[in-house]
């Protein structure tokens, strides 16, 4: 059998181990690479300042929009309301005061009531048409300071006792919501109402509410 | 291979067709993402010009209300506007000084020389440091009478006595014994003797008042508070006897001095 020539033999030997190294090397840039991409993926936070007045719905859960919403509404009716100034007039010109009592939330979600009760409370204090008084929990630790003011503090600066302005009408309300679901789609109805009950009486002089309703549509593939 | 790619492309696009189903509301939304929702402060603001115009316009009404009213009054009137309050023989303006009203707090009925003054507004009723005023009766521009609403029920002043802390607590206990019948007639014995004790309290020598608790003790089967309260009946009785006779006996000694007199007098004369 004639022998063939070793030499080819050879370098196809060199050449493959040649190709073996090669392979070798894209397979590590390749792996850098996608490691590379795997680490800029997981740092992909990004935080910014936004507006806070914009819409941005994310999950059509309650949110920050429609505690705004319900605030400026309460806040119109209440202070566009008559029952502030027929108050006034019997009484030489002075402003009703209010004390904010219990708000409920009666839906199944998390609503911080305090958002908007507090616009409520802020929209009051600055238009100067209704005094507020520090409500039940809040006037615990003011309570406790002017105590300790009469043991601590010196006669001409100490807060003197039982000169606590008292309410006329007290901000009661709640939040309820009524949900509707079939398959992706969803309504969500939210209804805020608030009303001023006179303490004495329990008159209700004040009546508010504010209706939101939602249409959530999950899609997977959207654009 | 060619058919498989195609079938595979048509189940993807039913895939994507069926994932982006019809909605099924179509309603446009009043608020999307981006929107702004405005601030309230602006329309706070106007309210806070509106409030302090009116209130100063208020203040001014009232102040001079009050140093008109305060020019003109008697003592006792001066007194009453200073304490806050209303008395007997007040003029209109003085009726809305004593209560730190305005006019469009009232709702005046006038019929020839009288006038009726009620509260415009029931949640809104002007008050004096007394309480809460119900009417005010004016004859020929002064107050003949006023009444305030009271947990009883109106107490009515139509005259000084009324208006003493006395006569306060005589028309309240009057209210609360009435209040107490109606309900001893209506079989509520317990809400009855309620009454009757707060009655009790404001008028304790009340003799008729006691008999009154004691026999209704005696029908709940409490002896032993029935028995006290018809000693404290009994009691209360004599002292009034008592007090019966001191009164006729003060009266007959002064007949018996006069009548001493007159025949020392009449004797002079004869001679």
């Amino acid at each position: 059998m004639p022998r063939t020539s070793p030499l080819p033999r050879h370098a196809s030997a060199r050449s493959a181990a040649r190709l073996a190294r090669r392979g070798r090397h894209r397979a590590r840039t390749v792996a850098i690479a996608v490691l590379l991409v795997v680490a800029a993926a997981c740092n992909n936070k990004r935080v910014s300042r936004i507006e806070p007045t914009s819409v941005t719905d994310l999950s059509g859960r309650w949110n920050d929009a429609d505690s705004r919403l319900v605030a400026n509404e309460l806040i119109e009716q209440s202070l566009g309301g008559a029952w502030s100034k027929r108050y006034a007039e019997a009484h030489g010109g002075q402003a009703p005061t209010v004390i904010v009592g219990g708000f409920g939330n009666r839906t199944m979600e998390h609503i911080p009531v305090g958002t908007f009760v507090k616009d409520l409370e802020r929209a009051f204090v600055n238009s100067g048409a209704v005094r507020v008084v520090a409500d039940a929990g809040e006037r615990q630790e003011v309570r406790a300071e002017r105590e300790d003011q009469q043991a601590n503090a010196t006669a001409d600066s100490r807060a003197r006792l039982a000169r606590e302005q008292g309410a006329n009408y007290m901000l009661q309300g709640e939040v309820q919501a009524i949900e509707d679901a079939e398959g992706r789609e969803k309504v969500v109805y939210y209804q805020v109402d608030a009303a001023l009950v006179d303490l004495e009486s329990n008159a209700k002089v004040w009546v508010g509410q504010h209706k939101i309703k939602k249409y959530i549509d999950r899609r997977r593939i959207g654009w | 291979m060619t058919r498989t790619k195609m079938v595979a492309a048509l189940v993807g696009a039913a895939a994507l067709a069926a994932c982006n189903g019809p909605r099924r509301i179509h309603e446009r939304p009043v608020l999307a993402n981006g929107d702004r929702v405005a601030s309230s402060d602006s329309a706070v603001a106007s309210v806070a010009a509106e409030t302090a115009a009116e209130r100063e316009e208020a203040t001014a009404r009232r102040d001079a209300g009050l140093a008109a009213a305060a020019a003109e009054c008697a003592p006792a009137v001066c007194a009453a506007l200073a304490r806050g309050e209303l008395a007997l023989s007040m003029t209109e303006a003085q009726v809305m000084a004593a209560t730190r009203s305005a006019e469009a707090a009232w709702s005046v009925r006038r019929a020839g020389d009288a006038a009726v003054m009620v509260a415009r507004h029931a949640d809104a009723a002007p008050r004096d440091a007394t309480g809460q005023v119900a009417l005010v009766q004016l004859a020929g521009g002064r107050v003949s009478s006023y009444s305030y609403r009271e947990p009883q029920g109106l107490r009515v002043v139509s005259a000084p006595a009324d208006a003493t802390a006395e006569g306060r607590a005589r028309a309240t206990s009057e209210a609360l014994i009435r209040e107490g019948d109606d309900l001893n007639a209506a079989g509520d014995r317990v809400r009855a003797l309620d009454r009757y004790d707060r009655a009790l309290a404001l008028r304790p020598d009340d003799a008729m008042l006691n008999y009154r608790v004691a026999t209704l003790l005696d029908l709940q089967l409490r002896p032993l508070e029935a028995s006290i309260r018809y000693r404290r009946f009994l009691q209360e009785l004599e002292i009034q006897k008592i007090q019966a006779v001191g009164d006729a006996n003060a009266k007959l000694a002064e007949a018996i001095a006069r009548a001493q007199q007159r025949i020392i007098v009449l004797e002079r004369q004869a001679r």
